[in-house]
């Protein structure tokens, strides 16, 4: 095909014979047609995994596997779904609070050049990969600090990977408010602070919240930060400086055992099936909380 | 906070401040010494990613000791003896050429199938299909390594070793790469079997870059050029892909990044074996995941430890200079675009 919307061709080209018609128009419904295609060849493995997942999982799923330890070849998933939130909640701490001041101070008082570079530091956090991290934690949490294994080394490294996602959903929050907002906040003799505080935080909130809600489906899904931090433990978590097991520990130290009923690789498929709904979970959450965010700021924008 | 408010000011926590009735008196200009304190408190808390970043980097130097990179680090030689690590071998390449397959390849079809999915979604599909359809495609991106992984490894390894890979080798053994003897296709773990798990992994990431760079071409050139009598998929061709040009690239490098550093689902498909891979069909290890399935044994050893914390630094310094370029390239869509508009028109 020549050009066809290229300057040169004019508008000659417009009255072109119509077989030529034609085959512009084919190509056209080809593409159509055809590109949506390639979504069906990325949507097909999702759905086929969702439903292995289901199908090896859900026929030894009971009550039982959400409430009891860990014992011998089988037992419950209670250990590592205690272990999962515990590390979750420390790294969600640590994470919000760096990552939400961070991005406050980012958007509102940084100097633009400082700003600039903040932001690209939180590109490269997010971009760092997530074994470099549980190294990192390995070697500065657990063997320098002579801890060993523990909790609380998790938590950390997991924190450390969970800034960046919340960070930057923070610094777009502030940055977001519509600047009327603070035009009429500071021209009504608001501080700064009271700005922020009072003007600002309650509108950026939603998205936030979306951002700290995304960051914890991140960190859940998450292996390699916490398995040489954390450790691993089939008992429940004892306290912040014992080992603790995880859910995502428990498919990778399970995976390849043979299938047989009751088996490890059952109690696999099902840490695997919990992960998807708590994940696809979140982030329903995620997407309620942003839909909320973008009603609230339309109104203010219209 | 609880200064008394000027008169007129009616800020509440829910109520953001508007003018309701007459307007306020002339409110004091807020005191200079809250807003320098502000600012000089604030800088290095907007630095803390900075600083992590700092702390990471700066942990893992500290953590190779200084006595890094030496010749033999770059050879294809991994030959680690447990009663002599300071005498064994430590060589990067081979995991280095795992990593460059893994992610090369998987690039390659991530790359297509999300350009193909992100000229969908922008341009074909209607508005509310196409919305469903980001979401699930978003979704692919949350779902945690392990499950690809216990996926990859439990329901299609036995699959690919049993149908694809032998279809495969008979339909186009005469590509390098795809032959071999019949041995070669063992339990369905090797590179194959990666390389389909990464791109599924990669593709949430390349498509939404895409998506979002196919979607900042300007409105008026797409009209312009359907005004010209061009058909949809010409101004795509012509117009949004040369618009966009520097997004997408963003998107390969940011994916590139991303599929660099995955370690888990790969350790758990790719049969973590230390070799020159003799087909598609054969085992490997990438530098993320030798990392990965080792650190355990480190402990033991300080040399091995020393050797993994260099593969660290490796994938590090390329993943941060991989997402440096994408970020170059998608931080520029929209000016660029505009002022592309600016310049042609």
């Amino acid at each position: 095909m020549t050009a066809v919307v290229g300057a040169a061709e004019g508008p000659g080209d417009l009255q072109g014979s119509a077989a030529r018609w034609r085959r512009r128009y084919a190509v056209d419904r080809i593409m159509r047609w055809g590109l949506p295609l390639a979504l069906l060849v990325v949507l097909a493995p999702l759905f086929d995994m969702i439903y292995w997942i289901a199908v090896r999982a859900l026929p030894t799923f009971t009550l039982a596997t959400l409430t009891t330890d860990q014992v011998g070849l089988g037992g419950g998933l209670y250990a590592m779904i205690v272990g999962s939130f515990t590390l979750l909640g420390l790294a969600t701490g640590f994470a919000a609070a760096v990552g939400i001041a961070a991005g406050m101070y980012t958007a509102e008082y940084a100097p633009p050049p400082v700003a600039r570079w903040a932001r690209v530091a939180g590109n490269l956090l997010a971009g760092i990969p997530a074994i470099v991290l549980g190294y990192f934690g390995y070697y500065a949490l657990v063997l320098y600090t002579h801890w060993g294994y523990t909790t609380l080394a998790g938590g950390i490294t997991l924190g450390v990977f969970m800034v960046p996602f919340i960070y930057r959903t923070a610094d777009l929050a502030f940055a977001n408010v519509p600047s009327e907002q603070r035009e009429a906040a500071l021209a009504m003799g608001a501080r700064p602070g009271q700005y922020l505080t009072r003007v600002a935080w309650p509108i950026a909130l939603p998205a936030i919240l979306s951002g700290v809600f995304l960051a914890m489906a991140i960190g859940l899904g998450e292996t390699a930060p916490l398995l040489y931090t954390a450790g691993w433990s089939s008992t429940p978590v004892a306290g912040l400086f014992q080992p603790t097991s995880f859910l995502t520990g428990a498919i990778w130290n399970f995976y390849d055992y043979p299938a047989t009923e009751g088996s490890f690789q059952a109690l696999a498929f099902q840490a695997a099936f919990l992960l998807l709904v708590l994940v696809i979970g979140l982030n329903v959450v995620v997407q309620a909380v942003a839909e909320r965010y973008r009603r609230r700021t339309r109104g203010m924008r219209a | 906070m609880d200064e008394p408010h000027p008169p007129g000011d009616r800020s509440g926590p829910d109520r953001p401040p508007a003018f309701l009735g007459p307007p306020a008196p002339a409110a004091p200009a807020p005191p200079r010494r809250e807003r320098s304190l502000g600012r000089w408190l604030g800088s290095p808390l907007a630095l803390a990613p900075l600083l992590l970043l700092g702390i990471v980097v700066a942990v893992l130097a500290i953590a190779s000791e200084g006595q890094n990179f030496g010749l033999s680090f770059w050879g294809p030689v991994w030959a680690f003896n447990p009663t002599d690590p300071a005498g064994s071998t430590y060589g990067i390449a081979l995991f280095a050429l795992g990593t460059a397959i893994t992610a090369g390849a998987a690039l390659l079809l991530a790359s297509g199938l999300s350009l193909a999915i992100s000229i969908a979604l922008t341009v074909y599909l209607p508005p509310r299909t196409s919305r469903v359809l980001t979401t699930l495609t978003d979704l692919l991106a949350g779902i945690p390594s392990v499950v690809y992984g216990i996926w990859g490894f439990v329901v299609l390894a036995p699959y690919f070793a049993s149908s694809l890979e032998p279809t495969l080798r008979n339909a186009l053994g005469w590509l390098p790469g795809f032959g071999g003897p019949e041995s070669a296709i063992g339990g369905g773990s090797g590179l194959l079997l990666g390389i389909f798990i990464l791109t599924l992994m990669v593709i949430p990431l390349t498509t939404a870059v895409m998506r979002e760079s196919l979607r900042s071409v300007p409105r008026e050139l797409v009209e312009a050029g359907l005004a010209l009598g061009a058909t949809p998929w010409e101004v795509v061709r012509r117009v949004r892909l040369r618009v966009a040009r520097r997004g997408l690239w963003g998107a390969v490098f940011l994916g590139f990044g991303r599929a660099v550093g995955e370690s888990v689902a790969l350790a758990m498909v790719l049969g973590n074996t230390v070799q020159f891979p003799p087909s598609l069909y054969g085992g490997s290890s990438t530098i993320a995941s030798f990392i990965f399935t080792q650190l355990d044994s480190a402990f033991f050893y300080p040399e091995l430890l020393r050797a993994l914390v260099e593969f660290a630094l490796v994938i590090l310094i390329l993943t941060i200079a991989f997402n440096l370029l994408g970020q170059r390239a998608v931080s520029e869509v929209r000016p660029r675009a505009v002022a592309g508009a600016g310049g042609r028109a």
